[in-house]
Parts: C-alpha cells; sequence; structure tokens
C-alpha cells in the first residue's frame, strides 16, 4: 500500500519536476511546481510528518506559489526566448548535474539495506513537534522572527517606487 | 528532557538583541520625529543610535567577560567564549565603521531601513559566529544574506544596483540550497545537527560516498558566500553595482563572520576527516579540495584584477584573491593558522572597508568609480588620497602595514603544518609569488592618484570632517597594527587558547 | 514498506532537475523557481533522514527552511520586480551591463 503510494506521488512529482525544466511558459512552470509540492506533501504523511504535510501544503503551496503566479501575472511574463548563453548551460551543467544524480543514486541503491525501511506507524504527534520546537529551539525560532522582519522590510524597500 | 532557562538564555543573546532594539529604535525615530528632517539630519540621528546602541552591545559583551569566561547553551546552540566575543566586538564595530562611513550618502531616503538593515545583519552575523548548531548557522547565514541582497538593491535610481542585487540573490540563493544539501546528508550520517558530534559520527569514514558528497556540498555552499573561486561570479558584479558603503559592508563585515563559520565548521565539523594537500603527503579530505579551490581564487583573483577598469570591480577581484590567501590558513587548519586566518581576517576588514569609503567619497563627487575618476586625488583630496595610499600598500602587503604582518604570519603558520614541515609549499610559493603581482594593480591606482594630472576643470573634493576622521583612523589603526601586531595577535592566541584548555 | 533509500534517490533526482534548471532556464523568475525546487528536494531528504533517526530534530529543520523560503521569496519577487521595472525584461541574458 505504501508503496503504491510512493510510486504514484514520487512519480508524479518527478513527471511534473521534469515538466517544469522543459516547459517555455512561466505559469506552467509554476503550476508544476504546485504538482511537486502537493505530491511531496503526500510522501511526507507516509513517512510519518502529518504536521508538515499540512504546513507544506499551507506554506508551499499556498503562500509562496501564489505569490510567484501573483507576480508572473503581474509583470505579465510571456515565453521564454532560448538565447545564446543557454547553450553553454547545457554543455557544463547536464553532463555534472547528471554524475551527481547517477552517483547519489548509485550509492544509496547500494548501500540502501542499513538505512532501514518506512512504514506507516507511529506519526510524530504536534505535542513532540512543539516540546523541540519551543524548548530546545527556541533561540532559532526567535531568530527567524527576525528574518521575517527582514523580509517585509527588504520587500518594501525594493518594490516601492521612488518619486 | 530538561526545561529551558530562559534567563539564561536572555543574558547570552544579550548584545544581539540590544543590537536589534537599537535599530528598530532607529527606524521608528526616523519615521516619526526626523519624518520631515533633511536626509542628513536623518542620517547622523540614526548613525548617533546605531553607535549608541553598537556601544551597549560591546559593554553587555565586555561585562558577560569578566563573569564565567566560557558558557554554552543547549550544547552549543549557543556559544559565549572569549573568541566569539572578540569577533562579535570586531563585528560590531565594522558595523559602526559603516554606518559612519555612508552618512554623507544621497543613494537612498530610506535612512532609517537602512541603518536597521545594517544592524539586523550585524546582529545575524553575532549569531552565526557563536554557534556550534547546523540550524543556527543556516537561519543566521540567511538572515545575513537576505540583508546583503537587500542592501545591494538599495540604490533605487542606479540601474546597476537592481542588476546587482539580482546576480547576488540568484548565486546566493543557488548556495544556500547547496549548503542545506549537504547539511542534509550531515544530519543523515550523524544524526545530529551539532558539530562535534557530526564530527565524531563521521571520523574516519573519509571515503564513504555520502560524507564526500556532504563536504563537496558544503565546500561549495561556503565558497559562494566567501567567493572563492570557481563560485565568485556573482562578487564582482555585486560590488560594481551596490551602494559603495553596502559594497564595503559585504566585503568586510560579512567576510568576517562568513571566514570564521567556514573555518569553524571544516574545523570543528569535519575534524577527522580533514585527509592532506602536501605535496609528499596527500590523502583524501577536504583539506585537498579546499586548497585547490584556494590556489584558483589567487591565480584568478589576482589575474583578472589587472584588466578591471573600475576601482570596485578592481577590489571585488583583490577580496577574491585574499579569499585565497585566507583559505590557504583554512586548508593548513593548525592552532597556529587559525589565529593567523582571524588576524588576517580582521585586518583585511578594515582595510577594505577605508578602501571603499575613499570609493564613496570620489564617487560621491564625481559620479564614478572608473580608474580615470582618480586621477590626480592627491591634489583635489590630500588626505584621503594619503589614508588609499595606506590602505592599498596595506592590502598589497607591504612591510610596516598591517597586511605585510598578516601574510607573513598567515604562510610562515603554513609552513609550520602540523605533520610534515613544508608539505604545504608548493600552496605557499604559489600565494607568494601572486601577491608580486597584486602590487601592480594596486600601484596602477595609486600611480592615477599620485602621478596623473587632474582633469582641468576639477574642483578640489569637499568631504566632510566626520568621514576624514573616521579615514584617518582607520589609516592609524592599520599602521599600528603593523608595527605592533601583537596587540591583536595576543587577543587571538589568549582566546584561542582559552577555548581549547 | 518502502525502502528509505527510495526517498533519497527521489531527493537527490529532485535535487539534479533543481540545479539544471538553474543553470538552463533562461526566465529569472523560473530560474528563482528552481532554487524553491532545489529546496523542495533538501527537504525531503531532511523527513526521510528524520524518520531513519526516529529523530524529530530533521523534521523540525524542515520548518525552517520552510520560513527561510518563504522570506527569501518575498525578496527575491521584489528584486525582480524592481528589475523588470528598469530594464523591462526578465531573460537572464539581456541583464548584462555589468560585463567581466
Amino acid at each position: 500500500m505504501q508503496l503504491v503510494l510512493f510510486f504514484i506521488f514520487g512519480g508524479l512529482c518527478a513527471a511534473a519536476a521534469l515538466n517544469l525544466l522543459l516547459t517555455r511558459h512561466p505559469i506552467n512552470s509554476a503550476l508544476s511546481l504546485i504538482v511537486v509540492m502537493t505530491s511531496l506533501a503526500v510522501l511526507y504523511l507516509t513517512l510519518g510528518a502529518e504536521f508538515l504535510a499540512a504546513a507544506q501544503v499551507i506554506v508551499y503551496s499556498g503562500a509562496i506559489m501564489v505569490l510567484f503566479t501573483f507576480v508572473i501575472m503581474l509583470l505579465n511574463a510571456g515565453e521564454e526566448v532560448r538565447t545564446r548563453g543557454s547553450r553553454a548551460a547545457y554543455l557544463v551543467g547536464v553532463p555534472g548535474v547528471a554524475a551527481l544524480f547517477s552517483l547519489l543514486t548509485f550509492v544509496f541503491l547500494s548501500q540502501g539495506n542499513h538505512l532501514g525501511k518506512s512504514t506507516l506507524a507511529n506519526p510524530a504527534t504536534l505535542y513532540d513537534l512543539s516540546a523541540v520546537l519551543f524548548r530546545d529551539l527556541l533561540l532559532p525560532f526567535e531568530v527567524t522572527s527576525v528574518l521575517i522582519l527582514i523580509a517585509i522590510l527588504g520587500a518594501v524597500a525594493l518594490a516601492r517606487k521612488e518619486h | 528532557m530538561t526545561g529551558t532557562s530562559y534567563r539564561e538564555l536572555l543574558l547570552l543573546a544579550l548584545p544581539q538583541t540590544v543590537v536589534v532594539l537599537a535599530g528598530l529604535i532607529a527606524l521608528a525615530l526616523d519615521l516619526s520625529l526626523f519624518r520631515n528632517s533633511t536626509n542628513r539630519v536623518r542620517f547622523s540621528a540614526g548613525a548617533a543610535i546605531a553607535c549608541a546602541g553598537s556601544l551597549a552591545a560591546g559593554c553587555c559583551i565586555l561585562l558577560s567577560q569578566t563573569h564565567g569566561a566560557i558558557q554554552t547553551f543547549q550544547n552549543g546552540m549557543l556559544l559565549s567564549n572569549p573568541l566569539t566575543h572578540l569577533i562579535q566586538i570586531a563585528l560590531l564595530l565594522l558595523a559602526v565603521l559603516t554606518i559612519l562611513l555612508s552618512i554623507d550618502s544621497t543613494f537612498t531616503d530610506h535612512i532609517g531601513e537602512y541603518i536597521l538593515l545594517i544592524l539586523l545583519a550585524t546582529a545575524g552575523m553575532m549569531f552565526l559566529v557563536s554557534t556550534e548548531d547546523l540550524l543556527l548557522i543556516f537561519v543566521s547565514l540567511e538572515l545575513l544574506s537576505l540583508c546583503l541582497y537587500v542592501l545591494t538593491g538599495f540604490n533605487k535610481h542606479s540601474v546597476h544596483s537592481a542588476e546587482a542585487a539580482l546576480k547576488y540573490f540568484l548565486f546566493g540563493g543557488m548556495s544556500a540550497a547547496f549548503l542545506l544539501f549537504g547539511f542534509s546528508y550531515l544530519y543523515g550520517l550523524s544524526g545530529s545537527t551539532n558539530l562535534v558530534r557530526i564530527a565524531a559520527a563521521t571520523e574516519g569514514s573519509v571515503m564513504d560516498p555520502l560524507l564526500m558528497v556532504a563536504i563537496v556540498m558544503t565546500v561549495t555552499g561556503f565558497g559562494f558566500k566567501v567567493a572563492a573561486v570557481p563560485f565568485h561570479l556573482w562578487s564582482p558584479d555585486a560590488y560594481e553595482g551596490a551602494p559603495a558603503p553596502a559594497a564595503a559592508f559585504i566585503a568586510s563585515a560579512s567576510k568576517v563572520a562568513s571566514f570564521f563559520i567556514f573555518a569553524q565548521v571544516m574545523v570543528l565539523g569535519f575534524a577527522g576527516t580533514a585527509g592532506n594537500a602536501g605535496w609528499n603527503v596527500r590523502a583524501p579530505g577536504w583539506a585537498p579540495l579546499v586548497a585547490v579551490v584556494a590556489a584558483l581564487s589567487l591565480v584568478l583573483g589576482n589575474v583578472a584584477a589587472l584588466a578591471q577598469k573600475s576601482v570596485k570591480r578592481l577590489l571585488a577581484y583583490s577580496a577574491i584573491a585574499h579569499a585565497g590567501y585566507m583559505l590557504l590558513a583554512i586548508v593548513s587548519h593548525t592552532q597556529q593558522s587559525i589565529a593567523a586566518l582571524l588576524y588576517y581576517v580582521l585586518t583585511y576588514a578594515l582595510t577594505t572597508i577605508g578602501a571603499f569609503g575613499v570609493v564613496a567619497v570620489v564617487e560621491h563627487q564625481t559620479g564614478g568609480d572608473k580608474l580615470s575618476d582618480f586621477a590626480g586625488l592627491s591634489r583635489r583630496a590630500p588626505l584621503p588620497s594619503m589614508c588609499m595610499l595606506v590602505f592599498l600598500l596595506s592590502l598589497a602587503g607591504i612591510p610596516p602595514l598591517a597586511g605585510f604582518f598578516g601574510k607573513f604570519y598567515l604562510f610562515s603558520a603554513a609552513l609550520a603544518g602540523t605533520t610534515a614541515s613544508l608539505s604545504l609549499l608548493w600552496l605557499v610559493i604559489l600565494a607568494v609569488a601572486m601577491s608580486a603581482v597584486s602590487l601592480y594593480y594596486y600601484l596602477q591606482v595609486l600611480k592615477r592618484i599620485y602621478v596623473e594630472q587632474p582633469p582641468a576643470d576639477a574642483a578640489p573634493i569637499q568631504i566632510s570632517i566626520l568621514s576624514q576622521i573616521v579615514l584617518c583612523l582607520i589609516a592609524a589603526i592599520i599602521i599600528l597594527l603593523g608595527c605592533a601586531p601583537n596587540l591583536l595577535l595576543r587577543l587571538i592566541q589568549n582566546a584561542l587558547n582559552a577555548i581549547i584548555a | 514498506m518502502v525502502p528509505i533509500a527510495y526517498y533519497l534517490v527521489l531527493s537527490a533526482l529532485l535535487f539534479s532537475i533543481g540545479a539544471g534548471a538553474f543553470l538552463i532556464k533562461r526566465n529569472i523568475i523560473t530560474v528563482f523557481m528552481s532554487i524553491e525546487l532545489m529546496l523542495n528536494a533538501v527537504n525531503l531528504s531532511f523527513v526521510a533522514f528524520a524518520y531513519q533517526w526516529h529523530a524529530i530534530r530533521g523534521q523540525i529543520f524542515v520548518f525552517f527552511v520552510m520560513v527561510v523560503a518563504a522570506a527569501e521569496a518575498a525578496v527575491g519577487l521584489a528584486i525582480i520586480i524592481a528589475v523588470y521595472r528598469t530594464r523591462n525584461t526578465l531573460n537572464v541574458d539581456q541583464i548584462d551591463l555589468m560585463k567581466l
């Protein structure tokens, strides 16, 4: 059952990521990214991260991607033009990235046994999460509040029109 | 699970809290009380608040040093020891100098926001240098980076500024992803986010391919942050397009924090997997990798700087070359070479902030930072020219100045090594040869300033008393540290001894 | 029952596609989206490792990555808007006022 779930949503995820890469219109890329994020949320569920799955849908697919589509609409972004620079990127980037992926795949599949298997049992409860988040990791939590303040400040300072 | 002592946490994080509060007060006053004042009044008021805040934070650090030297909170989440105190005070000083040097600038009307961003970045760096936990390293590094992206794009009147911000942001975002990918494998290998525990879990397993991927990813991520070749592409554009004070801040304070945490992650987190980069005792690990990056940075930084027309770009390539020298210290990673690294990065930061200060003065008057804009500067502005002479000669490593001693000590520390003496000789010889090359382009700038005639219609350059005082102060410190390096070196060595003991 | 290794392979695949897209795509917004894809890949490997270690910290790390990604998106899109206002293009290759 879990294996079926993994293959359906893992496959969906990979297909959508490839679509992001191959499609030309930014809005199609954005929509495929939403598919990636939502299927990842399902995979989080199978790994016992219930709350994270909810947060993934709300924060990533909900907030961040809405922002992206909003900006695409605002700037009226059209189809991208393949220009000269991108050929060099094909030649250098694609082999490097492919090598990285095959190395990692080989490592994981050959040493995969001692990594163990996942079952649908005992997900992390909200109580465990909040205990760690607000007790042990209180300091990073507070630092993120400063981070968000910077994001607000920065977005206002950069996007505001000068008179 | 033990309860957290909020009081202890607040006491340990008090300096950072004070800095953040000072920034918020500066913004609030700027938006309320000084709303209708002139930009100069607003900048002066903001700078005064920022200085007061930094001074208060510095006092907090010094006071905490008197009672209880070494404290850690929650297994290294937040550290407080003589070394972090020293670096934090240096960061505060650099932030104050940046703000003081930007008082005259006219690139923005959002003065409160500008000062708040610099102070928040400083608070982020203070967290960054005082932690051993990957989580806080990541969050505070991103906090710092976000501030720097915004500061780079702060000049809304310049096309270059927005473009520079975009390039910095895209490369920075990718480097964060790489760094995080490395961190995730470190977490997977050790089950912990604490650097010391990661080192314990990975000790001796250099050939584990996952660990190698983690090392490569981490070095890539930090390589972007410290602008080392081949991850340097963003930095010349960012330096050229950013407003001069923001570029000064990126080149100085953020360099100090990034190099400190780079060394910390490498030396603590990968303690058992260093390998060796010596020509006679090669061994796999992170040291050979960093050695290659260092060699590339040395060569490409110095050679590319020869061809530059813009002084800010020239300083950017020189920064890449200096990153090469500092990576050399990380490669050798003995206690002595870490002391040399800290001395080097602190004096380098001070020098480069001064050099950008002079560039800001020239840019303010002539509207550009091309080499030709510096022609005959000595006749138009004698005092800043004198300061620039000191800064550039120190960057080139000419004897009575701090840069010379920094290089000398760094090279001798790298040669002393641990296992086999002289094994890093190849890298040191390269570094010495390249610093001879660097002399040429620094002298090019000085030739424009001192030998060439100013343009016929050039008026004497007006600079405020404050800028002159700050520039002279920086130059004086550099001469002082060159003549009596022990003043700073003793502090660094005592701090290092204290944490090791 | 799914081997954890499968999740890690998927994560490596997503990361590689993200890195490839970063290099190949020419539209700034899509380039930025590929960074988000890379961050998502990292999140998946964190969750998988957290499951393997039965430790909750890996999951919490993902929360922080999400917060940072959201903050980065706000700043990044503001920068993109600022660039678009001055240059009227979203093609990476046309944003080249400064050259080596």
